[in-house]
């Protein structure tokens, strides 16, 4: 019974892409490579047989060195990638904050933006509407609002992105590495959203390389290599984990 | 199919916002902004009129109207597919950080060009007031061949978006196919213009059945017979079938090529 309503269960997720070397072959190469059957490209498991669940209301932090497969599982969760294998258990409405600002326009105005971009999360025309003025409040944009958004400064588009997603209600938040957003005050603003949903028993996802945000948001971490799992626990033993694992040269030069 | 009527609705909204988006941009920052849209066919209908009425005779009256009561179907069809061709592919960035449904893109190029379309029969409207050309109550037929010809664009615009995302020599050979094409139906002649016993090979490009029913209705104020028509929804239908059951067969793959 209880285990039915745990929001994110993945069973033996494997994700593998196909990598294409482009080579700059001579016409005589590829004739040669055709000839022999060689292919251009090989296959990449950039996940392999993960398998986790995470209870309602958890906060797990995934945590692992670039390309090790963290955001792969993030977009897998989110629907974006359908997995080679296992099975992806998603229950509830989600939120996926992957690359803030995707999706927005050069050409059309902040409010314009936060219209089309909340269609595209899968919220109605009227939710936006509704959420607004509070989008437009929590990003500080003021009178900008009205002008395209290819005029504002880096800061104001990524306040105006972050307010769009985070404006809203799921169930679910995945969050990837995206609290590195405006000067001091405002990441602040960041973090007391994250602490607030966290506080509203949100199940929340969240990858990032500042091992102290992990250590101060997450109830769990998880570290991940070369696409499996290699530690799962309490944040602080799993943080001691991955650092160690990465500065093996610093030790041993020491 | 279902399944498309259910996307679409659901997604009404976004396909709308897409559209828009769409002709806001093309106009964004010119002077005149969405009276291009008026404009611009009514310009092209200027060159035309003084083109043929000047230059080239043909022995067909009022020749602008014989040509832009298909012309302006032809380049819905044509810049719909432009658009679609290279709507999943141009949307690559966004497929690949949200779960989104795919076929809001090919279907919001097709609205955004039916909105160019509904605005350019206003001038052609005019036109034909002004050359004093009959305005015959058949126009009243024309939503018929409209949804016909928007049922065959959709299937042809989901098989190139789909195309297009695995080989993207599509697009350019999308082009040149497409300007062949405008050459084999009989847009800027009639098909009486072709020898009867040639007349079959013609036949056999399944967009003219549905072209046949503008020019009928708005140049010749007469409606098409049943078998055009019928012939007309079949093509719409056999290529929608196709176009979309390969889409949504692929649609989950995209996000891998892209």
């Amino acid at each position: 019974m209880d285990s039915d309503l745990t929001p994110i269960r993945l069973e033996n997720i494997t994700q593998r892409f196909r990598v294409i070397q482009e080579r700059p072959d001579t016409l005589r190469e590829l004739l040669s490579k055709f000839l022999r059957h060689e292919s251009h490209f090989h296959d990449f498991d950039a996940v392999k047989n993960v398998s986790f669940e995470v209870p309602k209301g958890q906060m797990l932090g995934l945590i692992g060195r670039n390309g090790s497969g963290k955001s792969t599982l993030l977009k897998i969760i989110a629907g974006v990638y359908e997995p080679t294998a296992g099975k992806v258990d998603v229950k509830g409405s989600l939120a996926p904050l992957i690359e803030l600002g995707t999706g927005f326009h050069h050409d059309l105005t902040g409010r314009e933006n936060i219209l089309l971009n909340g269609l595209l999360m899968g919220y109605s025309k009227r939710q936006m509407q509704e959420r607004e003025e509070r989008i437009i409040t929590f990003a500080e944009i003021g009178d900008f609002i009205d002008a395209p958004v290819k005029q504002y400064s880096s800061g104001m588009y990524m306040r105006l992105a972050f307010s769009v997603a985070t404006e809203v209600d799921p169930d679910i938040l995945l969050i990837d590495e995206i609290l590195a957003v405006g000067d001091a005050p405002f990441q602040q603003k960041c973090f007391e959203r994250m602490q607030s949903f966290r506080q509203a028993g949100k199940t929340i996802m969240f990858v990032s390389h500042s091992m102290e945000q992990v250590a101060r948001l997450c109830d769990r971490v998880i570290l991940i290599d070369q696409g499996s799992i290699m530690a799962d626990g309490a944040p602080e033993e799993v943080i001691a984990a991955y650092e160690s694992s990465v500065t093996p040269e610093v030790v041993g030069a020491d | 199919m279902i399944e498309l009527v259910r996307e679409t609705y659901r997604y009404r909204e976004l396909i709308w916002a897409l559209a828009l988006k769409e002709l806001k941009i093309r106009y964004k920052r010119s002077v005149l902004g969405f009276l291009w849209a008026l404009l611009n066919p009514a310009l092209l209908m200027l060159v035309m009129t003084l083109v043929f009425s000047t230059l080239l005779r043909f022995p067909i009256p009022h020749y602008a109207i014989f040509l832009l009561s298909v012309l302006l179907p032809w380049t819905f069809f044509s810049q719909s597919l432009a658009y679609a061709v290279e709507s999943i592919v141009g949307n690559g960035d966004l497929l690949k950080k949200v779960r989104i449904s795919k076929l809001v893109f090919p279907m919001a190029a097709i609205v955004s060009n039916l909105i160019n379309l509904g605005l350019s029969l206003i001038p052609l409207a005019v036109l034909v007031l002004l050359m004093r050309h009959p305005f015959y109550w058949t126009w009243l037929y024309l939503p018929v061949p409209l949804l016909a010809l928007t049922i065959f664009t959709m299937g042809m615009s989901f098989f190139f978006a789909v195309a297009n995302v695995y080989y993207r020599d599509v697009a350019h050979i999308l082009q040149i196919v497409l300007s062949a094409w405008f050459y084999v139906t009989p847009i800027i002649y009639s098909l009486d213009f072709i020898p009867p016993n040639h007349q079959w090979i013609f036949k056999l490009n399944p967009i003219i059945y549905v072209i046949n029913g503008f020019r009928l209705a708005v140049y010749y104020g007469m409606l098409p017979k049943a078998p055009s028509i019928i012939a007309s929804f079949v093509c719409a239908f056999l290529s929608l079938f196709i176009g979309f059951s390969i889409f949504r067969k692929n649609q989950n793959a995209f996000v891998f090529y892209i």
